[in-house]
This record gives structure tokens, C-alpha cells and sequence, in this order.
């Protein structure tokens, strides 16, 4: 048992690493640039943006008005669905900025590279670690809930929150020592790379086609050029 | 006098068939975008508000533009096209009388709903299933 657990533990933190990096970074530049084949540059704009009557209209900032900017995020969609829409930024700001400035991640990189980043202090990221695990629950329990959510809900969404908990969740438990550490953080560290190589091939591929279809395909509610069509 | 539109179908006996080759045809021209747009959808159900039936029907899930076109262009791309007649006739009640192509509805991710709700008309139309308003003119 215990050789087996050390031989995951080295393949998790060795080579294991490597080809969840590798699997990701490959993963994620062949679905842009999939995504990009997939659409082409057009020559005109088909579909304009929202007309310019209608209630956005009156919000839309002309003179720079401070008013004006709290008028549009309340008829936006942060105005309808206000308390999921700030846990879903606080929850994936946090999916991002804690491990990324977490001080035990950046130790690791530093011994390996000479490099780092910035780091919190260790009890801010335990603070954002259970914030993050909040945001979790309350996304799980609005699927479970919710009427509208279970009608569309599939295996693939209950997973896809999974692998975004699990890594912070066993990494928090691997920190306070709860369990056995050794088996935590091999844990954590496998959990992490099938998180990671997951990104370009599940529903986390969002990540990316967020990005694609909300600023580059063109529609009445795009953010940014909106200049390419699909194929 | 019935309060809804009516959706009998009056089908002739030559297009009773279902033919799947054509509907795979249909779709294959919207390949990526129906892929794409599957995949995009994270279920999160913030769209429902943005569809007026929705929220006039008692916030009834079924009126929630992300369910219908997941039903609809969704399901027609996850069976290939390999669908018999009845199941046709559901799509079109999703298609046709849950959903009158406003095009208002609003997509977090940006997914063209409208464009995948109008693509599974066209299909349902392929094959001879649309809604009778009783003024064809057929007869």
C-alpha cells in the first residue's frame, strides 16, 4: 500500500506534471485555433447591435454621467440574476487567483525556476480557499434546487464543478494536515492535472468559448468587434 | 373556439417518412455552430428571464430558451438525424408553439439560440411537420 502510494505520489509530481501541461497547453491552442477555422471574417456586419430606442438606450452612457453606468448594469443581466452573477465572478476570479498567488505553489516554482510570483499570506488563502468552496456549494445546490436548472442539467455539469472543487477542497485538507498528508496531497496533485487536462475537452472548454462567441462572433449582443460568422 | 393555436398536422401519405439523410444534411451545414454552441452552454439557466413565455408561463422550465434548443437543434445533432415522426412532432411543439422566434432571448456565453431554434424549423418543415394554422390555402 504504501509503495503504491509513493510511486503515485513521485508520478504525480514529476512526470505527471509535465504531461498535464503539455495535454493542456496543446488541448487549449488547438481549440482556439479550431474555433477560429470554424468561423471566417466578415465583410459586413449581418446582424447590428441592439437598436438604439428601448430601455438599454436611456442607460447607454452619451455624456459619461456616473449615473448612467449603474443604470446599465441593472438592466443588464447582473440587474436579473444579481446574486448569481457576483458569486460567479467571485468564484472564478478566486478559480484563478488562488492558486496561482497561493505562497506554497509559488515556493514550488521558485526551488525549480528561481521564479515567482507574488504570494497572499497563507491564512488570506485559506480564508479564499473555503469562500471558493462556498461558491461551489451555493452552484450545486441551485442545480439541485432549482426546477429550470434540472430540467437542462446533465452528468457532465455535476462533474465539470467537481473538478473545479476537488483539487481546492483536498489541497485545503492536505494544508491543515486532516487526514493523512501524504495521501491528501497526492490527491490534490492528480485531482489538479485531470482538472487541468480536462479545460480544453469538457465544458470547462467555456473558458475559451466565452471569449469566441461573446467578442468575436457577430450577434446582437457581442462585446467586442463581433467581425467573424460561422461557416 | 380552441385558445391555442392548433398543431395537427395534416401530412400527406407520400411524407409520412421520415428521411434521416436529409436532416443529417441540414445539420452538417451548422456542423460547428451546433457543436460549438452545445458545448458552450453551461446549463446555467440565466436565460429563462429573457423569454417572455417563460416568465407569462409560470417560470415553467420548458419555456426556457436554453431547454429549447437543447430539445430541439440539440437533440436532432445528438441522434444524427435518426428520428422517427413523433419525435419530430415534439420538436415542433418546442419549435413552434413554445417558442415564437422574438429572438430577444439572452445568452451569457453568446450562443445564438434564435439561429438554433430557426435551424430545427427548417428541419421540421424538411419533413413535412409544421404547425396548421388552418389557412394553407391547400384547401
Amino acid at each position: 500500500m504504501d509503495s503504491t502510494l509513493r510511486m503515485l505520489y513521485h508520478l504525480a509530481q514529476g512526470p505527471l506534471v509535465w504531461a498535464a501541461f503539455i495535454l493542456f497547453w496543446v488541448g487549449s491552442v488547438y481549440q482556439v485555433a479550431r474555433l477560429l477555422s470554424l468561423t471566417r471574417k466578415m465583410e459586413t456586419r449581418r446582424r447590428g447591435r441592439a437598436p438604439d430606442e428601448g430601455p438599454l438606450s436611456a442607460a447607454r452612457s452619451t455624456d459619461g454621467q456616473p449615473g448612467r453606468w449603474s443604470a446599465r448594469l441593472r438592466l443588464s443581466i447582473a440587474g436579473t440574476h444579481s446574486l448569481t452573477i457576483g458569486v460567479s465572478v467571485i468564484f472564478h476570479t478566486l478559480l484563478f487567483m488562488v492558486p496561482l498567488f497561493l505562497l506554497a505553489h509559488n515556493i514550488l516554482v521558485d526551488e525549480a525556476w528561481g521564479v515567482s510570483l507574488f504570494a497572499f499570506r497563507e491564512k488570506l488563502s485559506d480564508y479564499l480557499t473555503w469562500l471558493f468552496l462556498a461558491c461551489v456549494l451555493f452552484f450545486l445546490l441551485r442545480r439541485i434546487l432549482l426546477a429550470r436548472l434540472r430540467a437542462i442539467s446533465s452528468f457532465q455539469d455535476y462533474y465539470i464543478l467537481f473538478l473545479a472543487a476537488a483539487p481546492f477542497a483536498s489541497g485545503l485538507l492536505a494544508y491543515h494536515q486532516i487526514f493523512d498528508y501524504r495521501t491528501m496531497i497526492t490527491l490534490h496533485m492528480l485531482l489538479g492535472e485531470i482538472m487541468l487536462v480536462s479545460i480544453p475537452f469538457t465544458k470547462i472548454a467555456h473558458l475559451f468559448l466565452f471569449f469566441v462567441l461573446r467578442f468575436l462572433v457577430n450577434h446582437e449582443y457581442s462585446l467586442g468587434s463581433g467581425r467573424r460568422a460561422w461557416r | 373556439m380552441p385558445d391555442r393555436v392548433a398543431t395537427e398536422v395534416t401530412v400527406s401519405a407520400e411524407s409520412t417518412a421520415v428521411d434521416p439523410a436529409r436532416i443529417k444534411q441540414m445539420l452538417n451545414r451548422h456542423k460547428a455552430k451546433i457543436k460549438i454552441s452545445l458545448r458552450a452552454c453551461v446549463h446555467c439557466s440565466l436565460c429563462a428571464e429573457s423569454c417572455f413565455l417563460y416568465t407569462s408561463h409560470q417560470q415553467a422550465p420548458r419555456y426556457m430558451p436554453a431547454y429549447k434548443f437543447i430539445h430541439s437543434t440539440g437533440l436532432l445533432y445528438k441522434k444524427k438525424g435518426k428520428v422517427d415522426r413523433a419525435c419530430l412532432e415534439k420538436i415542433r411543439d418546442i419549435v413552434w408553439q413554445d417558442c415564437v422566434l422574438c429572438t430577444r432571448c439572452y445568452c451569457v456565453c453568446g450562443i445564438d439560440i434564435p439561429g438554433l431554434i430557426s435551424l430545427a424549423r427548417g428541419i421540421c418543415r424538411s419533413q413535412g411537420v409544421y404547425p396548421d394554422f388552418g389557412v394553407s390555402g391547400d384547401g
